[in-house]
């Protein structure tokens, strides 16, 4: 079937309203977060908007029979090419399939429709004193679809682990059109071990067997009080240092991140009313639970990292900490702003290194920065040991774009080479496949059997993970 | 200026990392809810313009035409991209490879004029009252105009039959001990639509020790005009309001029109003139360009009389211009402002900053879409309850009387300098 005539058969299935086929619209789609679609934008034949099980179904099935690619999209907030068809295929956009269906409190759970925006369903479980806790710097604008494909975590994971620890149930429709139900989508219980894993199996799977089309989420009751503390330090080992030094004494923060001398000077550029303080870098950690145990660790923190720093701000006032998280939450993107001529890629920004390791690993890739003579702003999950680097170059000059490709790559190597992973929490997709022999060994040849039994033909989302 | 040697075209676009953060405030993407609709979207769109990926083709105006140019996009890009200046940089050249005859009889021949525009308005007001779509379809002017514009009278709120420059004194002296001479710069929607806002901003500013000076010859600021595809004509415009401004001796430069105070900026100046001869004229001029509810609370610090006390208070809320909020930053004054007002209930509405949809001439041309975001708009006003809505821009006004027709509401769409001028005895500035 060529492009035309699968445009044709798509609008005749689910009508115009749900179906990009101009050339002008597909552009659209070339591209998600990641460098690798700034460099490559890539069109597809089309795009669908489905609204239903039913239609993706018959979506699927139109492909299986015509061999043609299928690529899973929610906002396109990923960082790898996950969402982009590399080479043509339909581009399923689920992020207008928005539903919250059902929140049952009671049961502590939601079911949702893949394409609910993170913050949108975090405002609406509110109102049941609920939460669904990974936070990612995203969650304004990321789908939980796009979440659960990626099991993407962030802010919160140091207390609250990654989304895979949420989900008790999928529905997910598989290249041949079959919907499988995974784990306890269909039933209510939150335990459940009955059978292969398979809800694990496709968290994290990142669009390559089968498309997510209703998820079941556990929720936690919302903690009553939260609480910030900022220690500043001078000095730039003393950081992971001191994470270490919190967690011996016996406190488990919700969140804690790290924000190098660069990162500060990106957020103040922003932000100039953060007024965050110039340092070498600077700590937040975040402490939620009932209000006297909250100012207990409050008080804990800033004892043990008032060894360390040169100062430890403790706030729960509802402005400031709301000021400090944003101010953490915007640095992915602004880090473009330290460099006039200048953008953050995102490249080699995702890597995940032991915890004994972290200083080790922000001085060697000061010490890559140095030898390829380019900026590199960090942040990130300092509490679990993903580091987020940002490259800052000049997207549209070649041969700062070479020299970036080489550091990205020594920054992954580094990461093996830790004892570490080459991504914490953004995945795999058509940037680290290179690497994923090295990670996983021979159990990379059972990943990609495993791959061929629900995906025979190689339709979903190809180029991606596997 | 050639569009590729732009300062955001050649600086901005390539600091887009699509991290998607703007999706998440854009008041159209919010409907339309795809990519296209995206300001990512429309900055990769000019992307492939300026790389000649694509050709400028009306194709691609339509695209980015879907926008209203509100700014929130820009003012919480971190990246710090200015994704409306791009767009509208965009717009201008594909418009100048494919004009529109419609295009250019309003904004080149209509509205660089103002005494043709306040003459057409004049007979548009007559035609309103005969029925503007029969006339126009019946003429063929359909086909002449851009987009939904045909549909105009449904928004178009009934035009005053007297402009305000008609009503006011080119020089309008201080009333007690004079503290500043202001230049008052009367824009085209307050002049035409909202006469009664103008000689507010006269009464207002005279009680306060301003000496007003309106000079006759200005023109639009040029915002419609950077809008629909015109910068050529907006760099006309403001050049020439410059040199007239710059011409006498003023301590300030005032309108009480969001969209004319933004068009005069030093950050729109730089977009239209920046890197031209006519740059440090451009900024000494725009240096001097203030909001009117700032100057009143800033310069001024305003105080007003208290109120009889048997006078029921009236519930007043307010809707941020785009133009102000986005911007200029201008939130708190407009704010404090009707605080000050004695018998004032102020009531803050949700999402107070959020677009109404109509942002210039959007509403003209994008009628349904535009009615989709007014109508979320006036859920939050109805929600408050308030008799009157408070905002500081006409387009604002005119879109936000639609939404009260529309929803059979009881409240009124003031500027809050008419309730300033109000709360003083009742004079106003004689001709
Ligand atoms: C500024 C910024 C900050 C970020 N911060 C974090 C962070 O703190 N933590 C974190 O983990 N990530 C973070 N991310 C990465 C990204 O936001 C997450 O991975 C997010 O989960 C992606 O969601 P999305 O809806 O944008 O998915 P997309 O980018 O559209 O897709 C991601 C992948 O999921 C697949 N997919 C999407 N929906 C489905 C579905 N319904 N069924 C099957 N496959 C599907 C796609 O094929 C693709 O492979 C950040 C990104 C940005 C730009
Ligand atoms: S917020 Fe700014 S950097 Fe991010 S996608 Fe939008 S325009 Fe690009
Ligand atoms: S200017 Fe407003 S409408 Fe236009 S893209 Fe930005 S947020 Fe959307």
């Amino acid at each position: 079937m060529d492009k035309s005539a699968l445009q044709k058969e798509l609008v005749k299935m689910l009508g115009k309203d749900k179906v990009l086929c101009d050339e002008l619209d597909l552009m659209y789609y070339s591209y998600d977060s990641s460098f690798l679609t700034k460099l490559e934008p890539a069109n597809p034949w089309a795009v669908v908007m489905p609204h239903s099980t039913e239609e993706v179904q018959q979506i699927m099935k139109l492909a299986f029979d015509n061999n043609i690619d299928i690529i899973p999209r929610g906002a396109g907030t990923g960082e790898t090419g996950g969402c982009v068809a590399l080479k043509g295929g339909i581009v399923l956009d689920l992020s207008t399939w928005d539903e919250i269906e059902e929140i049952d409190a009671k049961n502590m759970q939601v079911i949702l429709r893949p394409g609910v925006i993170h913050a949108h369903l975090n405002k609406e479980l509110a109102k049941y004193n609920l939460f669904f806790p990974p936070d990612p710097g995203s969650s304004q604008m990321c789908t939980v679809g796009g979440m659960v494909a990626n099991n993407a975590s962030g802010l919160r994971a140091v207390k609250y682990g990654c989304t895979e620890q949420y989900i008790l149930g999928l529905e997910v429709v598989l290249a041949n059109g079959d919907v499988i139900t995974t784990g306890g989508m269909k039933a209510r219980c939150i335990k459940n071990v009955s059978g292969l894993n398979l809800t694990k199996l496709m968290v994290g799977s990142e669009g390559i067997l089968g498309v997510i089309t209703k998820i079941r989420l556990r929720c936690w009751p919302r903690p009553k009080a939260r609480g910030i503390a900022m220690a500043v330090f001078d000095n730039l080992d003393d950081a992971p240092a001191t994470v270490l030094d919190v967690y011996q004494a016996g406190v488990l923060p919700s969140g804690i991140e790290i924000l190098d001398s660069s990162a500060i000077q990106a957020v103040n550029l922003f932000k100039p009313e953060i007024n965050l303080p110039e340092a070498e870098a600077i700590l937040l950690f975040e402490v939620d639970g009932n209000p006297p145990s909250v100012e207990y660790e409050g008080q804990v923190i800033k004892e043990v990292a008032g060894k360390r720093a040169r100062n430890v701000e403790w706030s729960t006032e509802t402005k400031r900490m709301a000021e400090l998280w944003e101010g953490r939450s915007i640095t992915a993107t602004a880090a473009a702003r330290v460099r006039k001529d200048g953008s953050r890629i995102f490249a080699g920004e995702d890597i995940s290194v032991p915890l004994a390791k972290v200083a080790d690993t922000l001085r060697a890739i000061r010490a890559l920065g140095d030898k390829y003579g380019i900026k590199v702003v960090n942040y990130g999950h300092i509490g679990d040991g993903n580091v987020h680097t940002a490259p800052v170059i000049n997207p549209e000059n070649p041969e700062e774009v070479e020299r970036v490709m080489q550091l990205v790559h020594d920054i992954h190597l580094l990461a093996i080479e830790m004892e570490g992973s080459t991504t914490g929490e953004h995945g795999v997709g058509a940037v680290r496949r290179q690497y994923a022999e090295m990670e996983h060994g021979q159990a990379w040849n059972y990943m990609k059997e495993i791959k061929k039994a629900f995906d025979p033909k190689g339709l979903m989302n190809p180029g991606k993970l596997i | 200026m050639e569009f590729r040697k732009l300062p955001p075209v050649q600086e901005q676009i390539m600091k887009c990392v699509r991290c998607g953060k703007c999706r998440s405030v854009c008041p159209v993407f919010d409907e339309i809810r795809n990519e296209t609709a995206a300001p990512r979207g429309h900055v990769f769109m000019v992307q492939m313009l300026r790389d000649g990926q694509v050709n400028p083709r009306q194709e691609v105006y339509d695209r980015l035409g879907n926008c209203l140019l509100c700014e929130t996009c820009s003012v919480n890009c971190p990246s710090g991209i200015n994704v409306h200046e791009l767009n509208a940089a965009a717009r201008s050249y594909i418009y100048e490879q494919n004009p529109s005859i419609g295009k250019e009889l309003i904004f080149d021949t209509m509205w660089t004029k103002p005494g043709l525009l306040r003459t057409s308005t004049k007979i548009m007001s007559g035609l309103q009252k005969l029925g503007l779509q029969s006339f126009a379809r019946n003429t063929g002017l359909t086909r002449m105009l851009p987009g939904d514009l045909p549909r105009a009278e449904k928004i178009m709120s009934s035009i005053p039959s007297q402009p305000a420059r008609n009503r006011l004194r080119k020089i309008n002296r201080a009333r007690g001990e004079k503290k500043y001479t202001v230049g008052y710069f009367l824009g085209c929607g307050t002049d035409i639509l909202n006469p009664n806002v103008a000689l507010a901003t006269v009464d207002v500013l005279t009680r306060n020790g301003c000496d007003v000076l309106i000079p006759q010859d200005m023109k639009c600021c040029g915002l419609p005009h950077i809008a629909n595809g015109k910068m050529d004509t907006a760099r006309l415009l403001a050049i020439h309001n410059i040199k007239i401004f710059n011409s006498y001796k003023l301590d300030y430069i005032i309108s009480d029109c969001a969209s004319c105070t933004s068009a005069l900026s030093r950050k729109n100046m730089e977009f239209l003139l920046g890197g031209l001869k006519i740059e440090d004229e451009a900024f000494e001029f725009s240096d001097k360009v203030m909001d009117l509810t700032r100057f009143l609370v800033e310069v001024i610090d305003i105080k007003l009389p208290v109120v009889n006390k048997d006078d029921e208070n009236i519930r007043v809320t307010y809707h941020d211009p785009c133009h102000l909020a986005n911007a200029q930053g201008i939130k708190e004054q407009p704010r404090e402002l009707l605080k000050r007002i004695p018998g004032v209930d102020f009531v803050e509405m949700a999402d107070a900053n959020r677009c109404c949809g109509g942002s210039g001439t959007y509403s003209l041309t994008h009628y349904d879409l535009s009615m989709k975001i007014l109508d979320r708009k006036m859920d939050n006003v109805m929600v408050t309850g308030a008799d009157k809505i408070a905002t500081c821009c006409p387009s604002c006004s005119m879109q936000l009387r639609h939404g009260i027709s529309r929803h059979n509401y009881k409240g009124e769409v003031i500027h809050p300098v008419e309730l300033v001028s109000q709360s003083y005895p009742k004079t106003l500035p004689a001709k």
